[in-house]
């Protein structure tokens, strides 16, 4: 009898670290999507090889070329905002935010006009896999968004290190243990769509010491009647995380958290622990 | 890639017998709600996905392994992963983002959607205004009944976004476009004179509108004011047609013609709607001096992929006027080897030449069947612009 209802005990404490350990089948969902995004996209960070502003022109060649890449040779010119490449086949417009194959690299130019910016891909693909703190429901949020009396534009890098112009557009209150802090949101478009994400880049506690030094990404995701759900356990790494090719962003003035925020995506790279407090 | 990877691998596994088929419900779970729309899954190439009647696009026949059934929707590199459960299927509906795999949750149940049309409180045009972060911009809706429910569609100032279907309950409404690649959705309800509402784009961005009927005036800026250009000067291009035969303003074919220069792509839902139009054109007035000429700016920037897509293009409209491949799909790329125009915003944009070579009218975008009289006056327009050039001497 006792040893039975020990185990059962037992068994419980099992289960319920179980439960709080692993992500609801959505969340697992979107970070399984991610992994394998990760590592087969032709655009993935993990097998970025150089991220070079044009302006006005950059080779893309032998040895002697801006960006080095064997058995390969174009230029990229940026002329009153259009994008030209330039190689044995003569000249080609070519598209912003569109992967362009040339074997063996893959190549998008990004970036506002005047300020356009190459990201070549190719080459062997760094086998990282994101690791993420155990599910924690209490890093949850839903509330309203308190919006900015003027919105204004702000030029900001996002998480794939283009330099965009985004809007802030009002703040969040998180509790933060017990003083409660402001983090600003800027809404963000998406090149070419009508879609926009409300984002926070944030640090806490935990940057630096567990989590990515530099900040980490989460999203307002509308509920409804102008609430919205801020999960810190959907914290993403900005790209200059998987690959040193890529700029960071630099934190949002303000937004920092006093606590740790153990959700979300970890960082395991070196030279980055920084003395306990 | 990698999805295309995982089902050469699923073709050497083998097929399930059991291939769901026929007509099913298909949902988009956005944060703001359904987004609802048809799908057709049949072992032929006869599969597809619909908004409202005559508004179809084409999926590849489903493939299933086991439990899981796979869809592949070529024409934007996307798919749809699914779990069978019971009849039904749960899923993802996913392509390849920038930041990120972009991911829509996705379900299906055999049958056909209920048709629920919508009140006449609701059909007809209305005069939208978008509100985001404090910054607003227009649109005009255009709701009507057909044999498939409520249809519609979202206007902006360089066209419109396709086919929406959906349903209207007393006062509300929700209809949705989803065509493989772009994910959109209107809900509303009328309050008084006025329509509130939320435009849903992709999984999560909403933007408040509110809208007022229609009495005509003009409320979106016209077509013709979008794109201007130098019409001092004569309109210059060279581009080759697919066979490599190179085509330029000079070539004896247009001297002393009215020429109307169609900057298209294949890929283009709306060139796609423009192009009979065109054809038509071309045999009404071609015999008294039109010519046309297509500019062709396609996907791959690789000239025999692009080559094969302008000549599929031809075929499909039986096409008797040049189409030339002139660079990628891109309204910079488009202004960059068009130097001549200013503002270049829309594919399609029409532009229309004199006898004398020089610019005329240039019409940026354009308004497909499912606008009904839009596109009525449209053709309307493009005829009376035709008739006026055709009429002027050289």
């Amino acid at each position: 009898m006792h040893r039975n209802s020990l185990k059962a005990t037992v068994a419980l404490l099992l289960l319920s670290q179980t439960l709080r350990a692993q992500a609801p089948a959505g969340l697992a969902q979107e970070r399984a999507d991610f992994a394998h995004w990760l590592a087969t996209a032709p655009n993935s960070p993990l097998i970025a090889r150089a991220f070079v502003p044009v302006r006005p022109s950059v080779r893309i060649g032998p040895d002697d070329a801006e960006v080095p890449f064997p058995g390969v040779n174009v230029s990229i010119t940026e002329r009153s905002g259009a994008i030209a490449l330039e190689g044995s086949l003569g000249q080609r417009a070519l598209s912003r935010n569109r992967l362009v194959s040339i074997p063996p690299l893959n190549l998008m130019v990004s970036g506002l006009p005047g300020a356009a910016v190459a990201v070549i891909y190719g080459g062997r693909r760094e086998e990282k896999v994101p690791t993420y703190y155990s599910f924690d429901p209490t890093l949850i949020f839903t509330g309203p968004m308190q919006a900015a009396a003027e919105p204004h534009g702000v030029r900001i890098l996002t998480m794939d290190g283009l330099e965009t112009d985004a809007t802030e557009v009002g703040s969040v209150t998180i509790p933060d243990g017990g003083a409660p802090t402001r983090l600003r949101v800027y809404r963000i478009t998406d090149p070419g769509s009508e879609e926009s994400e409300l984002a926070i880049y944030f640090r806490d506690g935990t940057s630096g010491s567990g989590s990515y030094p530099a900040g980490r990404f989460v999203t307002l995701q509308p509920v409804a009647n102008g609430t919205f759900r801020i999960d810190f356990n959907r914290a993403r790494n900005p790209f200059c995380a998987y690959s040193s090719a890529y700029p960071c962003p630099a934190p949002w003035p303000g937004n920092t958290l006093q606590s740790n925020i153990k959700a979300g995506e970890q960082y395991h790279g070196a030279g980055t622990s920084v003395p306990a407090p | 890639m990698g999805f295309a990877f995982f089902l050469g691998a699923v073709l050497v596994t083998g097929l399930n017998a059991q291939q769901p088929t026929g007509s099913y419900r298909g949902v988009l779970d956005l944060a703001g709600g359904p987004l609802r729309f048809s799908l057709t899954l049949n072992a032929d190439t006869s599969s597809r996905i619909c908004n409202g009647a005559g508004s179809c696009g084409r999926i590849s026949p489903p493939r299933s392994v086991r439990d899981t059934l796979f869809i592949a929707i070529p024409d934007y590199a996307a798919s749809i992963i699914a779990v069978s459960s019971g009849d039904s299927l749960l899923g993802f509906y996913r392509n390849v983002g920038n930041r990120g795999p972009r991911v829509i949750p996705f379900r299906a149940s055999p049958g056909r959607w209920p048709i629920e049309p919508a009140p006449a409180s609701l059909t007809g045009s209305w005069n939208a205004t978008f509100t985001q972060d404090g910054r607003t911009s227009r649109r005009v809706f255009e709701f009507r009944n057909t044999s498939q429910g409520l249809e519609g569609t979202v206007i902006s100032n360089t066209g419109d976004y396709g086919n929406f279907w959906g349903r209207a309950e007393a006062d509300s409404f929700s209809i949705g476009h989803f065509d493989g690649s772009f994910v959109y959705m209107l809900t509303g309800r009328l309050d008084g004179d006025t329509l509130r509402g939320l435009f849903h784009a992709g999984l999560r961005t909403q933007t408040a509108w509110t809208a007022v009927r229609s009495r005509g005036e003009p409320w979106l800026k016209p077509p013709t004011e979008l794109t201007t250009a130098d019409t001092s000067e004569v309109f210059h291009f060279t581009f080759a047609d697919p066979d490599g035969k190179i085509w330029t303003e000079r070539d004896a074919l247009f001297q002393g013609k009215v020429v109307l220069v169609d900057i298209f792509g294949s890929w283009c839902p709306t060139c796609h709607d423009a192009a009979p139009v065109l054809a038509a054109l071309y045999d009404k007035y071609h015999s008294r001096g039109l010519e046309i000429v297509g500019l062709a700016y396609e996907v791959s920037g690789d000239p025999v992929v692009d080559s094969k897509q302008i000549r599929l293009y031809r075929q499909k409209f039986k096409i008797q006027f040049p189409l030339l491949l002139a660079g990628i799909n891109d309204t910079e790329a488009a202004a960059a080897t068009l130097p001549q125009l200013r503002g270049f915003v829309s594919f399609p944009t029409s532009i229309f030449l004199g006898r004398n070579g020089k610019i005329r009218l240039i019409h940026a975008g354009f308004y497909g069947p499912a606008m009904e009289v839009a596109h009525r006056r449209l053709i309307a327009d493009f005829e009376k612009e035709i008739e006026l050039l055709l009429n002027e001497s050289h």
